[in-house]
């Protein structure tokens, strides 16, 4: 077979899974549309006020597990306790920080060591000691033995008194209405709706936000920030909400998830043999409640929740990325049982294959199509045309589905300047050689650690941030 | 068809798409400000939005109460809200409003919003609760129960026979609202069900013995902590705490007991009052200060010698309901 034949293949199938892949992301765009205009409209009609402040209301316990996170969590702490919600309790998990995450809470909260009784309903890693706020007593803070993520959120479990549990991440500040947006549709069908997630920002410093009350724009953020701003739109608005219409919501976020108590605790809580436990824990309930023939919903929210650090230089956004990609990677395997299997319903027949091709095969496919056009531009085979017009439309395809989601994310709520608007639309064409070429990096890296059985977080640093007070 | 031409149709078509997407968000911005944050409220107060300008205008004509009362009743899901809503805004001046959201309630659609607006319409909603009080569902009575706490003499009068009631959620509210209310009879009830076979009532019972009874109810209190359920224990923790240092006389002799959890219960407590850190203190009071920590985990003398350390002395947690509501 002549090279000429083999490129002109390879070309074929690129195009091919180019093509499924594009068809699937229209499709799921355009029922993404609907249905955040859907839940724009019940926004008109629904008095949030009242919900949040009722006493009907169901009752969260928002667990933080911490791990040297000395700069952002006295800002994710504080924009909790400012939570407008009728009640709640934040249970914060120190994971055996060995920065002076505590003694920096412990400072900025007026903490004072207690002893506690635990259900111990799941088995931790030891804990160290308690801690109470007096300024606040809604506080409770477990100083806990380092056993990771999943052990952290689960001795917040054991301590959790509320219906409902609410695990956030360390590096975010949560918007004032953040758990009345949530518990809203919750209280809607509370006994279908098992888990939710909802839409985050991404910014360089969101400790900014809650300075700022809950205006925040991008312009003044580095370019890495703003692609980000688009990747994390298109992640909710373009295919999450339509995953949570479509039924196989495969990833309640760890940054904002809540879930039903009684079934965490029947689950056994966040599992620990994954790298992070997000995603597992979302696929575990589907197989479970699937399995088990029981009615059950995990949604997605349209609603901003809050802002969320994006890590403001390429080395770190490799690391993070690499990470979310292995975590995907072994969450999939794990589960690939339910993949093309009609017992698992659209989890089964189109939420696993969706990431197969999207997010499996994605790292092969950039690395072929990558080799193909450089053997085709070393041997003189491309026609630099054609060349120049592939790239062209999926730049502008690219560009079709990040302003989808703009357009998507500014009718949810006006946040973004007028200016910031304009220099998003300004770095969208340049997205396919900018920011594509780092996210294909990170996911061939992410995909060669998962096959090595790389388990490991690889924490990076956070971005510099004003100081607490 | 050429390669080369369908590559172009593509970008055309893609262009094309994009075009009008950037014009999608162009005319997005031209809609006011207002509204795009009146949809994104976290509350119906007063707003110059038209589309809520529109509601007071229609009030008190017939065929909008008739409509509401449907919609209220509607299987559509928003309909059913925006109606409940409409009600609760209504319900502050016209009495059938009122009626309407009571008989949403007992035909049990979105029961939280229900209430949560005849919560705000206090106290135009007193006397129509009543009949709710014994509705056939759970559900429906339940929520009439926690209602009713904003009228004391309705749930004097009302509540004492639901503490018998079938179901464990309204018994353990009925108790909640009777707390509340200060009822003598709340006393009895309590006592009562401390023993009551569902830890939700039992945990109630606890909350609601000291806040009527005061330390008359701490020595049937005490031997909760340790109760087989946790939230039990935890409630009854919660309840003596809210007593203060008075019930140290009935939590040391429990530092004896031959029950560790029991033990444990009686020894946080102890510390939860600060009669630990007192003791701690104190020149004489080292020895009584051993027996709590000797019936304490490692972690209880830990945080107690770190406290001393540190100069600072414990605040009462409050409670936080801790039982799913049915």
């Amino acid at each position: 077979m002549s090279m000429e034949a083999v490129l002109r293949g390879l070309v074929v199938f690129c195009a091919s899974y180019l093509c499924l892949v594009y068809a699937s992301y229209l499709t799921l765009m355009l029922v993404g549309f609907a249905e955040s205009r859907r839940s724009r409209r019940e926004h008109r009609i629904e008095d949030l006020g009242a919900l949040g402040s009722s006493r009907f209301s169901p009752s969260v316990s928002v667990v933080l597990a911490a791990y040297n996170e000395a700069v952002a969590l006295p800002h994710a702490v504080r924009s909790l306790l400012g939570l407008d919600y009728a009640e709640f309790e934040v249970i914060v998990v120190n994971d055996g920080s060995t920065d002076d995450t505590l003694e920096k809470l412990r400072r900025t909260l007026d903490l004072v060591p207690v002893e506690e009784s635990s259900r111990g309903l799941i088995e931790t890693e030891s804990i160290v000691s308690y801690y109470r706020s007096r300024s606040d007593p809604r506080l409770l803070v477990i100083d806990k033995v380092n056993g990771g993520k999943a052990d952290a959120l689960n001795a917040g479990l054991n301590h959790s008194r509320c219906r409902y549990v609410c695990g956030v991440d360390a590096d975010m500040v949560f918007a004032s209405d953040a758990l009345s947006r949530a518990m809203r549709v919750i209280t809607q069908d509370p006994k279908t709706i098992v888990g939710l997630t909802s839409y985050v920002e991404v910014v360089e410093d969101p400790s900014r936000a809650l300075v700022d009350g809950v205006e925040y724009d991008i312009p003044d953020s580095s370019p890495l920030i703003a692609y980000q701003a688009l990747d994390y739109q298109r992640a909710f608005y373009n295919n999450r909400i339509a995953w949570s219409r479509l039924e196989f919501m495969l990833c309640a976020i760890g940054a904002f998830q809540v879930w039903r108590r009684d079934l965490l605790e029947e689950l056994h809580g966040w599992s620990r043999d994954y790298t992070c436990e997000d995603i597992e824990l979302t696929f575990r309930v589907h197989e479970v409640l699937r399995d088990q023939k029981r009615p059950y919903r995990v949604v997605c929210l349209p609603d901003r929740v809050g802002v969320t650090e994006g890590p403001d230089t390429v080395r770190k956004l490799v690391a993070q990325r690499e990470r979310w990609q292995r975590v995907i990677l072994e969450t999939w395997w794990a589960y690939r049982h339910m993949c093309f299997n009609r017992r698992y319903g659209a989890v089964g027949l189109l939420g696993m294959p969706f990431y197969l091709l999207s997010e499996i095969v994605a790292p092969v496919f950039e690395l072929l199509a990558v080799t193909t056009l450089f053997v085709g531009a070393v041997t003189g085979l491309v026609d630099w045309w054609h060349f120049a017009f592939v790239t062209l439309a999926i730049t502008l395809v690219n560009s079709v589905f990040n302003t989808g989601a703009l357009l998507m994310t500014d009718l949810q709520g006006r946040v973004y300047h007028k200016r910031g608007i304009a220099r998003l639309f300004a770095l969208m064409p340049l997205e396919l050689v900018v920011y594509r070429p780092i996210m294909a990096w990170a996911r061939l890296k992410g995909t060669w650690r998962f096959l090595r059985g790389d388990r490991a977080w690889h924490k990076f640093e956070r971005n510099a941030r004003a100081e607490a007070v | 068809m050429e390669g080369r031409t369908i590559l172009a149709v593509c970008c055309a078509v893609a262009g094309g798409a994009w075009l009008l997407l950037a014009i999608g968000v162009l005319v997005g911005r031209l809609r006011p400000s207002h509204r795009v944050q009146a949809d994104s409220d976290a509350s119906w107060t007063p707003s110059d939005d038209p589309a809520r300008a529109s509601v007071p205008r229609l009030e008190g004509e017939d065929p909008t109460r008739s409509l509401l009362e449907q919609g209220a009743r509607s299987a559509d899901r928003q309909v059913r809200i925006s109606a409940i809503t409409t009600l609760g805004r209504l319900g502050h001046r016209h009495d059938w409003a009122v009626d309407a959201l009571i008989e949403a309630l007992a035909t049990g659609g979105e029961p939280v919003r229900v209430t949560a607006q005849l919560d705000r319409l206090a106290p135009r909603t007193g006397v129509r609760l009543i009949p709710l009080l014994g509705h056939p569902s759970d559900l429906v009575r339940f929520c009439a129960t926690r209602l009713i706490v904003r009228y004391p003499a309705l749930a004097q009068a009302h509540l004492p026979v639901l503490t018998h009631d079938r179901s464990p959620n309204v018994r353990a509210a009925a108790l909640e609202t009777l707390r509340a209310s200060g009822s003598g009879a709340a006393l009895r009830c309590s006592l009562r069900l401390l023993d009551d076979p569902s830890a939700r009532v039992r945990a109630g019972a606890c909350r609601a013995a000291t806040a009527i009874g005061g330390t008359r109810a701490a020595p049937f209190l005490a031997p909760r902590l340790g109760d087989a359920s946790w939230w039990v224990r935890e409630a009854a923790r919660e309840a003596l705490v809210a007593l203060g240092p008075d019930v140290a006389a009935f939590v040391l002799p429990l530092l004896e007991a031959d029950d560790p959890t029991l033990r444990q219960g009686a020894a946080l407590v102890l510390q939860d009052v600060g009669a630990l850190d007192d003791l701690l203190a104190a020149d004489h009071g080292h020895e009584q200060a051993e027996r709590i920590l000797g019936a304490g985990n490692p972690r209880l003398r830990e945080a107690a010698a770190d406290r001393a350390r540190r100069g600072v002395r414990l605040g009462v947690r409050p409670a936080i309901s801790s039982e799913p509501a049915p």
